[in-house]
C-alpha cells in the first residue's frame, strides 16, 4: 500500500500532471505546497472542517455508508433473484442514492472551502493566483469522491452479479458512479464559481448557506416532481418533431457544459483579493442595543446575571454563527415539508381516532432538538472561548440554566403558543388546550433529555465531520423510541380524553426531574471542557518530531 | 519628486466596507528608499490603505500602482515584490516557526539553499533558534510577531509594509527592529511603517503621513509638520491635527461609571 502511495505521489507530481496544471493556469509548485499544507493542517487538527482532508472522518463515513448500502444491495439482489427488481432499476437506485448523498456532501464541502476561507486570510498577501489556491482548496473534493463512491457502491456493484449481470458489471457500475460523482463535484464547484462571480463578496457567506440547502430542496422537489409535471403538461411545450427534440436536448447539454466550464473559470479570478471581504463582510444590518424583557425574566427566574448571559449568548450566536447556521440550514426543507404535512392534516383532531400529523408533532420537537443540541458546541468563533476561562466557577450553574431557558422558551414554548392558537381554532378550546399542553410536556421531556448532548462550552469547537457518525446509533435508537411513543399515543392516550391530562402531568413531572439532572450534567460538561481547553496550553508546548 | 522614484502611487483612492466609505480620495506616493510613517487614530483607514497596497483589498475608485504595476490587475506580481506584516498575527498555529518560514519563502519561490540560510539567520537574529521546532500556538505574542517580520523579509522584497510591527515585542527586539528598518532603508528598500507609537515613528521615519477619518490631513517630514503646526513634538502635532484633547473626557466618564 505504501509503495503504491509513493508511486501515485510520484506520478501526480510528475511532468504530465505538471503540464496539465500549467495549462489550466495553476502554478504546480505552489499547488503542491498548498495541498501539502492543507493536509498537514488537517493532520495536526488545526483545520478539521473539511471532510476530504480528515482521514478518520473519511474512513468512518466510508464504513457506515458501505455497511448501509451493502445491506441494501443484499436485500435488493435477493429480491432481484426472485424477479422483483430488474438490473436497470437496481443500478438506477444506487446511482440515484450516490448522486443524492454526494450532492449533499459536496455542496456543503465546497461551500465551506470557498466561502469560509479562514486559511485564505493568512495567505492573502502571498503571490498565489486564484486558480492555484482554489484548485488546492478543492482537491479534497476529489478525495471524497474517490474514497466514498467506491465505499457506497463496492458491495452493490458485486451484488449486481446475482441479477444475471455480465461479468464486467461491477467495473461498469463503479466506473459509472465514480464518473457521476466527479460530474457532481464539478457542478458544485461551478455553482460556487457563478456565486463568486455575481454575488458581492460581503454577501457570499449567506449566499453560500442558501446554496447548501439546494440539494435537499431538490430532493423534496424530486419527490413531488411527478405530480408537478403532470399538471404542467410539459410535452405541450416541446416541439413535435423528433429531430427538433434531439436538437433541443443537445442544445441544453451544450449549455450545461458551458455553464459548468464557465463557472469553474470564474473560480480562478481574483479570489484571494476578495478573501478579506468574504470573511469580514458582515450583513450590514446593525443590531439595536436593547434590553430584552425575556432576558429580564430569565435573569429573575433562572438564576441571575449568569443565566441572562447564557440566554443572551445563545440567542445571539445561534442566529449569527455561520458554521452553526450552515449545519442547521439543510434541515429547513425537511422541517418545511413536515410542517406542510401537519398543516394539511390540521382539520382532523388527534382525538378523532384517526391517525393525523398532530400525533407526530410533539416528537418532531424532539427530532429538531436532537439535531440542534449537539451542534451548539461547534462554531466559527471558537477562538473566543478564552473568555469563559476567566469566568468564576459558580457562574456556570446560572449560565447553563440560561442556555436551557433559551432552548425551552424559544424553541418549545413559543411554537406551542402558536400551536395552541391553531389547535383551538381547528378543534375547539378544550381539545386544543389539552393537545397543546400535552405536546408541550412531551417536548419538554425531549429537551430535558437532549440538552445533555451539549458536550461543552457553546460555540467553542471547530465543526468536525465525524460528529454525526457518533450520533447515528443514538439517532436510530431515538427514532425507534419515538415510533413506539407515537403508537402508544395513537392507540392509548388519545383514545381516552382523561388519559391526555394525566399523561401531561406525568410528562411535566418527568420533564422537571430529568431537566434538573441534565442541567447538572451540562454544567459538568462545560467545566470539563474548559479544563481541557486550559490544559491545552501545556500540550501546545510539545515539540513536533522532526 | 521624480516620477521614476515613486514606488507606490495612490491616486484619488476610494474604498468602502458595506457602502460606508472609509477612504475618501486619498492621494500620496512613496519614493524608493524612503521610510514613511503612517499615522492616524483607530479606524482612520491606515490598515485598509496598507491592505490595498498589498493587493489584499480592491479599491472602489481611483488608481493604485506599486512598483510600477497597477492594482488589483497585477496583484500577484506586486505580492511577489512586497513584504507585509499584518496588524494581527494571523498564522497557522499548528505549524512550527521553521515550517511557517519555509512555507512563506517557498510560496515566494526562494531557492531552497538560500531560503534555509535566510531562515537560519532570521531565527538566530530573533533568538528563536531553540524554538524553531515548536508549534506557533506555543509562541508568545512577541515571538509570533518576530516570525511574521521574518516571513515578510525572506524573499528580499522591494517594498516593506509594516502594520504595528513592534506590537508585543520586548525592548531589545524593538530596538533591533528599529535598527533593521534603518539598515533596510539604507539598502534602498522602501518602508511604510504604521504605528501608534509616535516617538518611534519620529525617530525611524523620514516622512510622515497622517490619515484622519479616511482623509489625508498631513504629509511631510516631522520637522516640517512641527513647524507648520507650531508644536514641539509629533504627538502634539497629531493631537492638533486630529482635534484630540490633552485628556479625553471619556476617561472621566469611564471612571464615573465604575464608581471609583
Amino acid at each position: 500500500m505504501k509503495t503504491f502511495r509513493l508511486w501515485l505521489n510520484r506520478l501526480l507530481r510528475g511532468r504530465a500532471v505538471t503540464r496539465m496544471l500549467e495549462r489550466m493556469g495553476v502554478q504546480p509548485r505552489q499547488y503542491w505546497l498548498l495541498t501539502d499544507l492543507f493536509g498537514e493542517l488537517a493532520e495536526r487538527r488545526e483545520m478539521l472542517g473539511n471532510l476530504g482532508t480528515n482521514k478518520s472522518a473519511l474512513k468512518m463515513n466510508a464504513w457506515i455508508l458501505g455497511i448501509m448500502t451493502g445491506f441494501m444491495a443484499l436485500v435488493m439482489s435477493l429480491a432481484g433473484v426472485a424477479g422483483a427488481i430488474s438490473l436497470t432499476l437496481y443500478f438506477t437506485i444506487f446511482a440515484g442514492l450516490t448522486a443524492l448523498l454526494m450532492m449533499g456532501m459536496l455542496f456543503s464541502e465546497t461551500g465551506n472551502s470557498l466561502v469560509n476561507p479562514a486559511e485564505g486570510l493568512t495567505l492573502a498577501h502571498q503571490p498565489i493566483n486564484g486558480a492555484t489556491y482554489t484548485a488546492a482548496k478543492l482537491t479534497h473534493l476529489a478525495r471524497i469522491v474517490l474514497f466514498l463512491t467506491p465505499a457506497l457502491n463496492g458491495i452493490p456493484a458485486f451484488c449486481g452479479l446475482l441479477l444475471h449481470a455480465p461479468w464486467y458489471y461491477p467495473f461498469l457500475h463503479l466506473a459509472a458512479t465514480i464518473t457521476l460523482s466527479m460530474v457532481i463535484a464539478l457542478f458544485c464547484c461551478a455553482v460556487f464559481g457563478w456565486l463568486i462571480r455575481f454575488i458581492p463578496a460581503r454577501r457570499l457567506k449567506t449566499a453560500g448557506q442558501v446554496a447548501e440547502i439546494f440539494p435537499w430542496t431538490m430532493f423534496a422537489f424530486v419527490q413531488n416532481s411527478q405530480r408537478l409535471f403532470r399538471n404542467v403538461h410539459l410535452t405541450k411545450w416541446l416541439p413535435a418533431a423528433a429531430g427538433a427534440r434531439w436538437g433541443l436536448a443537445m442544445g441544453l447539454l451544450a449549455f450545461s457544459v458551458w455553464a459548468v466550464l464557465a463557472g469553474l473559470r470564474n473560480l480562478s479570478g481574483d479570489y484571494l483579493v476578495r478573501i478579506s471581504a468574504i470573511l469580514h463582510g458582515p450583513s450590514g444590518a446593525k443590531s439595536k442595543v436593547r434590553r430584552s424583557r425575556t432576558s429580564d425574566l430569565v435573569a429573575r427566574v433562572f438564576g441571575g446575571p449568569s443565566s441572562r448571559a447564557g440566554f443572551e449568548f445563545l440567542s445571539r450566536m445561534i442566529r449569527r454563527d455561520w458554521q452553526f447556521r450552515r449545519q442547521l440550514l439543510p434541515l429547513l426543507p425537511s422541517v418545511g415539508a413536515l410542517l406542510a404535512i401537519s398543516w394539511r392534516h390540521l382539520p382532523s383532531s388527534p382525538f378523532s381516532r384517526e391517525f393525523t400529523g398532530a400525533h407526530v408533532v410533539p416528537h418532531f420537537f424532539g427530532m429538531i432538538l436532537f439535531v440542534i443540541c449537539p451542534l451548539i458546541v461547534y462554531g466559527s468563533d471558537f477562538k473566543g472561548t478564552w473568555l469563559f476561562l476567566l469566568a468564576p466557577a459558580g457562574a456556570f450553574r446560572g449560565f447553563t440554566r440560561g442556555l436551557y431557558a433559551f432552548l425551552w422558551l424559544r424553541l418549545v414554548v413559543t411554537p406551542h403558543l402558536i400551536l395552541l392558537a391553531l389547535a383551538m381554532w381547528a378543534w375547539g378550546p378544550v381539545e386544543g388546550l389539552l393537545y397543546a399542553a400535552y405536546s408541550l410536556a412531551a417536548a419538554s421531556v425531549y429537551l430535558g433529555l437532549e440538552i445533555r448532548l451539549i458536550e461543552g462550552v457553546p460555540f467553542s469547537r471547530q465543526p468536525q465531520p465525524t460528529r454525526q457518525n457518533f450520533l447515528l446509533p443514538l439517532m436510530i435508537l431515538g427514532g425507534m423510541v419515538m415510533a413506539i411513543a407515537v403508537a402508544v399515543q395513537y392507540y392509548v392516550i388519545f383514545r381516552y380524553t382523561i388519559a391526555v391530562p394525566a399523561a401531561t402531568v406525568v410528562f411535566g413531572i418527568a420533564a422537571w426531574l430529568i431537566t434538573r439532572r441534565s442541567l447538572d450534567t451540562v454544567e459538568t460538561n462545560i467545566r470539563y471542557d474548559l479544563n481541557q481547553i486550559s490544559n491545552e496550553g501545556r500540550v501546545m508546548f510539545s515539540e513536533i518530531e522532526s | 519628486m521624480r516620477l521614476s522614484d515613486a514606488i507606490v502611487q495612490f491616486d484619488r483612492v476610494v474604498f468602502g466596507y458595506n457602502y460606508v466609505e472609509v477612504l475618501h480620495e486619498i492621494s500620496f506616493s512613496l519614493n524608493r528608499g524612503e521610510v514613511v510613517g503612517l499615522l492616524g487614530p483607530n479606524g482612520a483607514g491606515k490598515s485598509t490603505s496598507i491592505k490595498l497596497m498589498a493587493g489584499i483589498l480592491s479599491p472602489g475608485g481611483g488608481a493604485i500602482t506599486v512598483t510600477g504595476l497597477p492594482l488589483p490587475e497585477r496583484a500577484i506580481d506586486v505580492k511577489q515584490r512586497i513584504g507585509y506584516v499584518p496588524e494581527t498575527a494571523v498564522l497557522f498555529d499548528s505549524l512550527t516557526g521553521q515550517e511557517f518560514l519555509e512555507l512563506s519563502g517557498r510560496l515566494h519561490s526562494v531557492e531552497e539553499d538560500l531560503l534555509q540560510s535566510r531562515i537560519q539567520s532570521i531565527l538566530e537574529t530573533f533568538s528563536l533558534l531553540s524554538d524553531r521546532s515548536s508549534r506557533l500556538d506555543s509562541y508568545s505574542k512577541g515571538m509570533r510577531q518576530k516570525i511574521l517580520i521574518g516571513a515578510a523579509l525572506l524573499h528580499n522584497p522591494e517594498l516593506i509594509l509594516l502594520d504595528e510591527p513592534l506590537s508585543g515585542l520586548d525592548v531589545n527586539a524593538a530596538i533591533m527592529i528599529k535598527d533593521l528598518i534603518a539598515a533596510l532603508a539604507a539598502a534602498g528598500k522602501t518602508i511604510l511603517y504604521s504605528s501608534h507609537v509616535l516617538d518611534v515613528v519620529e525617530k525611524v521615519c523620514n516622512r510622515v503621513i497622517i490619515i484622519h477619518q479616511g482623509k489625508m490631513i498631513a504629509d511631510g517630514t516631522s520637522e516640517s509638520l512641527k513647524a507648520s503646526t507650531q508644536e514641539s513634538t509629533l504627538e502634539d502635532v497629531f493631537r492638533n491635527l486630529t482635534n484630540s484633547a490633552s485628556v479625553d473626557p471619556g476617561v472621566a466618564r469611564i471612571v464615573a461609571a465604575l464608581g471609583v
